[in-house]
């Protein structure tokens, strides 16, 4: 099994947090929710490349397990950000977060 | 321990139905007086009689003497372990008990016919049944606790009687009075009691008295200055003796039976109780006969000064209760309860006697506006005749020679010289005033119909005549059946009055004859009799100074008011000696001035601090304050809040980020 | 069994008297509300002795629906029974079914809060029980404001109350401790565990400094709500000290005893003295309530069996006396639309039946002997005295003269006195409100002539430890 591992963990490492960190910059950054909503995704599927990664290295099934739990997490999240956001459109008639400040306090 | 009873341990079902008969009165005449009427009186005076009749059959139990025991002993029940409540009947509580119930009797007799139409006259009876069911319980007692149960009862039906023409504010404020220093004077009670029960584990006389050898000296003064602080309060000693004149707001009966017969003496009675503790304190017989000496003869002065026929006998109580005090003080025990045995009568007397005359001239008390009432009620003058002969102390002709003497002698012979020649001057200004009061009444012309103003009376409501609600009181007194401004008393308040001239003349030969009298005979196994050493000056020479004394107070007061001269300018003297009465003999020494001054304003003065500063101020100031404070931590907080969800998303990221770099760098790593 | 009727019962009957449109010809609902509360007085009678249990909790330390009387709420369950019985019947507040119901619902509350044997759901009830009490002041109290005072202060206190019962819960491993002597906790935490009881104790019932809110809740709640509250509800911290820190961390209230005494007799004075100032009638008993509050606060701080069997005697007096003034009192207001001293005046030649109560409950409240509060003053004094504070006996006999000054003041300035001619003139007591008030007035003379069975309970039985150093001081 070992040779499978001709990619060390490190490599998925690096990469992961090159793509959660994108993600983050994005969810930093842009102002439209759509865009905001993608980098989430991104930073969910940062976390699964990990737990993928980990679970391949030490030959457990956990990682996998959460991998499928964190996708149908992010399916929900998307679903109910896109309607908070199909809201927001109707109401308002563009979707800029920055103006959708009611919980100023 | 082993449990001290006093009294031979027995079932006496006589000494609780005498004890428990009144108060069924009491609960009869309140629950169902619409329907008695007039019957409540009858049934709740024949109740008091057959209390008497119960407390004659106890003589037997009362004064038995069993291997030490004295008297009669009923146990009752238990609060807890040394809280346990009985009756006690030995000679001291059955003498009280005969007078309650008897001259008891009596009064409510006369009340039947003096609260004749008025309004409330259920609720009078059941009151003054009330009243000596609380002095039974007081008198009744075997232990401290039961004592101040019925203490605190008199006292209440005290303010009950006082107040009881409750619509008017005078009686009313006297009431209030008369019961808040009573309490200041229960308060006493209850910390002898705390210091008693830290010592013996106990409340009950026995337990206290066995032990009173053995507490040291300045407890035991301290237990003593407490009791007599009680006692002071209740038997209006200086300086809490105030609400004795003002208690006068009540009806005439209730001055005879509660303030001047019985409850007023309750003092005497508590000290008499504890002559085993004052026996052994030198301190507390000198404080309590010098305090007794001092009322006796600032009551007499002040009895000079006054222009209220009740007032006057309300000052003469208090100075014959004075005498009292002075004479259980000094440890003449005999004496003290002597001079209480014959004042209950003659002072009872002198009351339902003035008692006539205000019920014949509706309502005025003022002796000013009387005079020349010999012809038109000889009955009364008689009366009047008799108490003043016995309270003056005229040798033989009366009760209140013989006991006021045993106290006198008693001072001389208990080593107080001064308290002696006090007692002497006392008996003298005794003599005057009680024969001003006779003479200015019943001698003369009737000045009834002069002007007040002629008479120098200038304040009718500083004089004592009723002001206030004077007409309401009148209306309620009346009811709607009398129609007629006079009317003669009927002859059911003639009857008491007349059984009561005998002992008022002849009870004091009881305690004629020293050591060998009925008297001392009584109570030869109650008190304390110490060794004396014979006193300086006899009795039979006592007698003959006092005698002196007495004779040129009613030379004096015959001079001033008696002589033909002097009744036929008798409203010209009046008036000057109204007009050049000093002030501090009218204002009573300035005692409810002071005492107003000293704790009346100064409790006011600190509710009003409290209630309408500290408390909304300084409390709810720093409530308020801290309620800020919190407001603005708010907003401090809420300028996080700015609503931009990417504010919150970089703030989160930071966060994270300083704890990576906490653990990282600083904390050196994870380690799991 | 019982214990979950006496707490289930009244709390669901009175939830579902909330229900349904308001309709002011309910005479029913005063009728069933009564009938309740007797139910509950005679199943109360018969809890003594009676446990019931269940564990709803294993970790992070035992906790259990325990719930059952102890050798002092026994009383304390009674005494609720009985007031809240009189409350129901002297209720004629508007909307009636609902004002019966939240009484209901105070009286299941409290139930819960006196039975329980457990410190979580003591925490729990402490909480609970706020809830009538300032609907009803948002409901037929005069301000809001009010209600928010009350709740804020007391929610205040069962906060600290909660924090407590879990780090103690934490630190002893179970909170069903109530009633059991055997539990003597330990450790460096442990005065802040107190602190966090002391501090709802103190507001609860209430104590100077912390009673602010008190005056103001007494004289805006509806008179049949008060009389529970100042009766009853007041007690709870007084219960908890005893029940709860004198019996689990003695060392440690002995410690803060000396604070605890002079907060009591500042208590007592401070009440006392203000009482005699007042103009409005339920402000004179509020703020002597303060005062004869402050002398049980003393009563426990002492450690003398004698002052702790005084102070049980004092409790159930005091909520007697308190209930039946307060229920005069509404009388009072509803007869002359005013309870200003200022105002009133007279009333006792009209109203001789509601004069005897008011005054028999005055009496007692200034400490007539014959009476109940009597033997809770001089039991308690005695056994404070013999505990060797000898000044605090003495500064605690002076609010004795002054509430006899107050209490006389505030009967003779309603009942005394010339009739004022501009005050309506109206029935005297009927019958109905005669019986509301005779289980009180008998109470008070019963326990004042003989309290033998109250002092059956024994202190030193309930903690050893406690109460044998206290004695052997």
């Amino acid at each position: 099994m070992s040779q499978m591992m001709a990619v060390p963990v490190s490599y998925y490492v690096g990469l992961s947090a090159v793509i959660f960190f994108i993600g983050v910059a994005g969810v930093l950054v842009r102002r439209n929710p759509l865009i905001m909503l993608m980098s989430i995704e991104l930073m969910f599927n940062a976390a699964n490349l990990l737990f993928m990664a980990f679970a391949r290295a030490w030959l457990h099934n956990a990682g996998h397990i959460f991998a499928f739990l964190v996708i149908t997490v992010a399916a929900a999240e998307a679903a109910i950000g896109l309607a908070i956001v199909v809201t927001v459109f109707r109401s308002a008639k563009h979707v800029d977060v920055d103006d959708v400040a009611l919980m100023k306090g | 321990m082993t449990h001290h009873v006093m009294g031979v341990d027995g079932s006496y079902p006589l000494l609780l139905v005498l004890w428990l008969l009144p108060l069924a009165g009491a609960i009869l005449a309140w629950a169902f007086g619409p329907q008695l009427k007039t019957a409540a009186g009858w049934i709740c005076s024949a109740l008091v009689g057959i209390s008497f009749i119960c407390a004659v059959a106890m003589w037997g139990p009362g004064t038995q003497s069993v291997s030490g025991a004295l008297g009669a002993h009923q146990a009752l029940f238990s609060w807890l372990p040394g809280f346990d409540f009985g009756l006690l009947m030995d000679p001291l509580s059955l003498l009280w008990t005969l007078i309650i119930t008897g001259v008891g009797f009596l009064i409510h007799l006369y009340s039947i016919g003096y609260m004749d139409g008025d309004r409330a006259f259920a609720r009078f009876f059941a009151y003054m049944n009330f009243f000596v069911f609380a002095m039974l319980t007081l008198v009744l007692s075997d232990n401290f606790v039961g004592l101040l149960v019925g203490w605190g009862l008199v006292g209440l039906a005290s303010y009950f009687l006082i107040g009881f023409w409750f619509f008017k504010p005078s009686a009313v404020a006297a009431a209030r009075k008369a019961f808040v220093i009573n309490v200041a004077g229960d308060v006493g009670i209850m910390f002898a009691i705390f210091m008693i029960v830290a010592s013996v584990h106990s409340t009950a006389f026995g337990d206290a008295f066995a032990f009173a050898g053995s507490y040291n000296s300045g407890w035991l003064l301290a237990i003593c200055v407490c009791l007599f602080i009680g006692a002071a309060a209740k038997s209006a000693q200086i300086p809490l003796h105030t609400w004795l004149p003002d208690a006068m707001e009540g009806p005439t009966p209730v001055s005879a039976l509660i303030h001047a017969a019985t409850m007023v003496t309750a003092g005497v009675y508590l000290v008499a109780r504890c002559a085993p503790l004052w026996s052994q304190n030198h301190d507390a017989q000198m404080l309590v006969g010098t305090i007794g000496a001092l009322t006796a003869i600032a009551g007499a002065i002040l009895g000079c000064a006054q222009w209220d026929i009740k007032r006057i006998l309300a000052y003469s109580t208090m100075s014959q209760i004075g005498y009292m005090i002075m004479g259980v003080g000094v440890g003449a025990y005999e004496g003290g309860v002597a001079h209480f045995f014959t004042h209950a009568f003659f002072k009872a007397q002198l009351f339902l006697g003035s008692g006539l005359i205000i019920h014949a001239l509706n309502n005025e008390q003022d002796v000013r506006r009387m005079g020349g009432l010999m012809k038109k009620m000889p009955f009364a003058f008689i009366a009047m005749l008799t108490g003043v002969i016995a309270i003056s102390g005229i040798p033989f002709l009366g009760a209140g020679f013989f006991s006021k003497d045993l106290v006198i002698q008693g001072a001389l012979e208990h080593g107080h010289p001064y308290l002696y020649a006090v007692g002497i001057i006392t008996a003298g200004i005794t003599a005057y005033y009680m024969c001003r009061l006779l003479f200015v009444t019943f001698f003369g012309s009737y000045r009834g119909d002069v002007d007040p103003s002629e008479l120098g009376i200038r304040h009718p409501e500083l004089a004592g005549t009723p002001a206030h609600g004077a007409d309401q009181a009148e209306a309620e007194h009346e009811g709607s059946g009398h129609g007629q401004a006079h009317h003669a008393p009927a002859w059911i308040m003639n009857v008491p009055v007349a059984i009561l001239i005998v002992p008022t003349v002849l009870i004091g030969w009881l305690m004629f004859g020293g050591d060998n009298s009925p008297w001392a005979h009584f109570f030869a196994q109650q008190f304390p009799h110490p060794q004396l050493s014979p006193a300086p000056i006899g009795e039979g020479v006592t007698g003959l100074i006092t005698f002196g004394a007495v004779l040129v107070g009613i030379a004096v007061a015959w001079w001033r008011y008696a002589t033909a001269s002097a009744q036929s300018r008798a409203v010209e003297r009046l008036r000057g000696e109204s007009i050049r009465m000093p002030g501090i003999l009218t204002h009573a020494y300035y005692f409810d001035l002071a005492l107003d001054l000293l704790f009346v304003r100064t409790s006011q003065l600190f509710g009003t601090i409290f209630g309408r500063f500290f408390d909304p101020q300084i409390i709810d100031g720093a409530v308020r304050e801290s309620a800020f404070s919190a407001q603005w931590l708010g907003t401090l907080v809420r300028s996080f809040q700015t609503g931009l969800l990417r504010a919150y998303a970089l703030l989160l990221v930071v966060g994270v980020a300083a704890f990576m770099i906490y653990y990282a760098v600083i904390a050196g790593g994870v380690h799991p | 069994m019982i214990e979950l009727l006496l707490i289930l019962v009244p709390v669901v009957i009175g939830a579902a008297m909330q229900f349904g449109r308001d309709d002011e010809n309910e005479k029913w609902s005063r009728w069933t509300g009564a009938l309740v509360a007797a139910v509950m007085f005679f199943l109360a009678l018969a809890s003594r002795g009676t446990e019931w249990s269940f564990r709803w909790l294993s970790r992070p330390f035992t906790s259990a629906f325990h719930f059952g009387p102890t050798a002092i709420s026994y009383w304390i369950v009674l005494l609720l029974a009985v007031c809240t019985f009189s409350a129901i019947l002297a209720v004629n507040q508007p909307r009636r079914r609902r004002f019966i119901g939240q009484l209901l619902m105070l009286e299941g509350t409290m139930m819960g809060l006196f039975l329980a044997r457990d410190l979580l759901a003591f925490a729990l009830f402490w909480d609970a029980m706020l809830l009538p009490v300032f609907f009803t002041l948002l409901g037929w109290g005069g301000h809001s404001g009010t209600a928010w005072r009350y709740f804020l202060y007391n929610f205040a206190g069962g906060l600290t109350l909660l924090l407590a019962t879990a780090a103690f819960g934490m630190l002893y491993g179970s909170t069903d401790v109530i009633g059991r002597t055997d539990v003597h906790l330990v450790g460096a935490w442990v005065p802040w565990i107190f602190i966090g009881f002391s501090f709802a104790f103190l507001v609860k019932t209430p104590v100077w400094p912390l009673h602010t809110w008190m005056p103001i809740t007494y004289s805006d709640t509806p008179s049949p709500m008060v009389a529970v509250v100042s009766a009853v509800q007041s007690k709870a911290g007084l219960y908890g000290f005893i029940a709860i820190a004198m019996a689990t961390m003695p060392d440690y209230v002995k410690t803060y005893a000396p604070w605890l005494i002079v907060l009591g007799i500042v208590s007592l004075l401070y009440g006392a003295f203000i009482a005699l100032t007042q103009n409005d009638a339920k402000r004179i008993v509020a703020y002597s309530s303060l005062s004869h509050l402050g002398l049980i606060v003393v009563a426990i701080a002492s450690f003398n069996p004698i002052a702790l069997q005084g102070a049980v005697l004092y409790i159930i007096a005091h909520g007697l006396f308190s209930a039946a003034i307060f229920l005069t009192l509404g009388y009072v207001e509803s007869r002359e639309e005013t309870r200003s001293l200022v105002r009133l005046g007279g009333l006792g030649a009209s109203n001789p039946r509601l004069a005897g109560a008011l005054c028999i409950a005055a009496l007692a409240a200034l400490g007539l002997p014959g009476l109940a509060g009597f033997v809770g003053e001089i039991v308690i004094l005695t056994g404070v005295f013999q505990a060797g504070l000898v000044w605090p006996a003495i500064l605690a006999l002076i609010p004795i003269v002054l509430a006899s000054a107050y209490m006389l003041r505030l009967f003779q300035g309603i009942m005394n006195g010339p009739e004022v001619p501009d005050l309506p003139v109206r029935a005297d007591l009927n019958w109905i409100e005669g019986l509301a008030l005779a289980p009180l007035v008998i109470a008070l003379v019963v326990l004042g002539v003989n309290p033998h069975a109250l002092t059956t309970f024994n202190p030193s039985a309930y903690n050893a430890t406690t109460v044998s150093q206290g004695a052997s001081k």
